[in-house]
């Protein structure tokens, strides 16, 4: 026993394990010999060698299918709500600069908000039930061996997953990573995973430009593009800020179960609830100051109808310049800047710059002629990378107990956005698109 | 193989056994947390076993104590195991 002098903690997992097994030993009857379980033979086909990966990324698919075609009854009855809370709000308040504040300020704020919340809810629904059903373990199994070669390894890949919900709950999900380097990389990629917030901006732009049968196909072009960057940075990060070998890969992968309602909803709410946070205070702050500076000064724009003479066409017209050669306007310049604030942001200053509806707003883009298909494109791009989101940036100063990552964060991925588009602009000119 | 001198003969890195096959823990290398860590998820000396899934040069699928394990192979070099036969 002298060797277990050394190590008393060694000693103990080893006795703890014996007087396991000697009260097993005397309770549980097992047969002897080869148990083939349900999780066996589900492992056998889940971690196939070359099976692996294809169900992964059809669970992936459906996780998608799933939380999109689900939410969007919910969507169009909160889109519905607040239009008609709008529209009432604004003929019942006799007084006209109230009326503009409760209608479009309030009620038009606060409903482009909540129409996040229905494909939110669903995706992280989707992951509890993927988490609790056993699978997201074996997900991070399978996708190990391609981590690896990342720099990083199966663990960081559950917090990406989160992050094409809502990258606040996937950073705080890095908690469970035990090198400090594996998790800042995590960390600091994790924005580049486009998150739900960014889609709208998406559907907008590539409904409108790329027509039915194009948008589908742009959209996925540009979440590939944040996969791609995502490991690019990674693979930079791991060879000059953090270098080192990944730490070692550990993970138990608990047998399959049925998921049980109540914990897979409660495991949703958890990670929903940021997004409320988010969505009730920054974001719906944010909304009431685009409505304030598109209104304002009250004479001058007549009541806040011509925004051409409002706050916020000269701050437009001011930071123009910047987002010329790549052939945006003033208000991609403004929707851009309020975007700093959440990515979502950007679809409604567009609402309150064209005065169209969220249904409207595609057509009114096209006839304006704003954009291109290959500016429109590079715009999409832009939106993907550019800065995270506020709260994106509190996460990670907050789990990084400083302020120097997500500055860091925030100017390489801003560096990055410029270059991307730029590269697209140029590319596309370079084959004659205009 | 560049495995401390101290290790006698039949014995080889877990990330070494081939799939379906059985082995006994001999040693645990590596730092305190590592070795601990690992303890206390059941890979301590004398432990049975079983390598369920390997794909190299991917993570490893390894039953211990009745739970499963997924590995990476960093990891399992540092399990030192004693190959036995059915």
């Amino acid at each position: 026993m002298s060797e277990y002098a050394e190590n008393l903690r060694s000693a103990f997992a080893q006795r703890r394990y014996e007087r396991i097994a000697s009260i097993v030993d005397s309770t549980v009857i097992k047969g002897r010999g080869e148990i083939f379980t349900l999780t066996d033979m589900l492992d056998q086909v889940f971690l196939n060698k070359h099976l692996g990966i294809p169900i992964f990324l059809t669970v992936l698919w459906t996780m998608f299918q799933f939380a999109f075609a689900v939410s969007e009854p919910f969507v169009v009855i909160i889109e519905k709500i607040f239009e008609m809370l709008g529209a009432w709000s604004g003929q019942a308040i006799s007084d006209p600069h109230l009326a503009s504040f409760v209608s479009l300020g309030i009620f038009g704020g606060l409903g482009s908000v909540l129409v996040f919340i229905p494909p939110i809810f669903g995706l992280f629904l989707a992951l509890s039930v993927l988490e609790d059903s056993g699978y997201m373990a074996r997900a991070a199994f399978v996708m190990d061996r391609f981590m690896y070669r990342l720099g990083l390894h199966g663990r960081s890949f559950i917090p990406l997953m989160i992050g094409f919900g809502c990258n606040v709950p996937a950073i705080m999900a890095t908690r469970s990573m035990d090198s400090e380097k594996d998790r800042m990389i995590t960390m600091l990629i994790n924005p580049l995973i486009s998150c739900s917030a960014r889609l709208p901006v998406y559907v907008l732009i590539a409904g409108a430009l790329f027509g039915a049968a194009y948008a589908g196909t742009a959209i996925f072009a540009v979440y590939a593009l944040g996969i791609v960057l995502a490991v690019a940075t990674a693979l930079i990060f791991r060879r000059t800020l953090f270098r080192g070998e990944p730490s070692p890969f550990v993970l138990e992968l608990p047998p399959y179960a049925v998921p049980d309602a109540s914990s897979s909803i409660l495991h949703m709410w958890s990670r929903g609830r940021m997004f409320l946070k988010k969505a009730g205070t920054i974001i719906f702050g944010m909304t009431i100051i685009v409505w304030f500076l598109s209104t304002h000064p009250w004479e001058e724009t007549s009541g806040g109808q011509v925004i051409a003479e409002s706050y916020i066409a000269w701050i437009g017209h001011a930071i123009e310049p910047v987002f010329q050669p790549f052939g945006w306007d003033w208000m991609a310049a403004v929707a851009l800047l309020f975007g700093l604030v959440a990515k979502e942001v950007v679809v409604g200053t567009y609402g309150v710059l064209l005065g169209a509806e969220e249904a409207g707003l595609g057509e009114a883009l096209v006839s304006q002629e704003l954009f291109t298909p290959l500016t429109g494109f590079a715009f999409m791009a832009f939106v993907l990378i550019y800065v995270p989101c506020v709260a994106t940036i509190g996460a990670i100063a907050k789990e990084t107990n400083s302020w120097r990552w997500p500055a860091f964060a925030l100017v390489y991925q801003t560096a990055l956005a410029f270059i991307v588009s730029g590269v697209i602009i140029a590319a596309g000119r370079l084959v004659g698109l205009s | 193989m560049n495995s401390s001198g101290s290790v006698s003969g039949g014995c080889l890195p877990l990330a070494f056994l081939p799939e379906g096959t059985e082995g006994i823990v001999l040693e645990v290398q590596g730092g305190q947390g590592v070795t601990r860590h690992l303890e206390d998820m059941g890979f301590s000396s004398h432990a049975r076993v079983k390598v369920l899934k390997s794909c190299p040069p991917g993570a490893m699928l390894v039953m211990v104590k009745d739970s499963r394990i997924a590995l990476g192979r960093g990891m399992a070099m540092k399990i030192l195991v004693k190959n036995i036969e059915e």
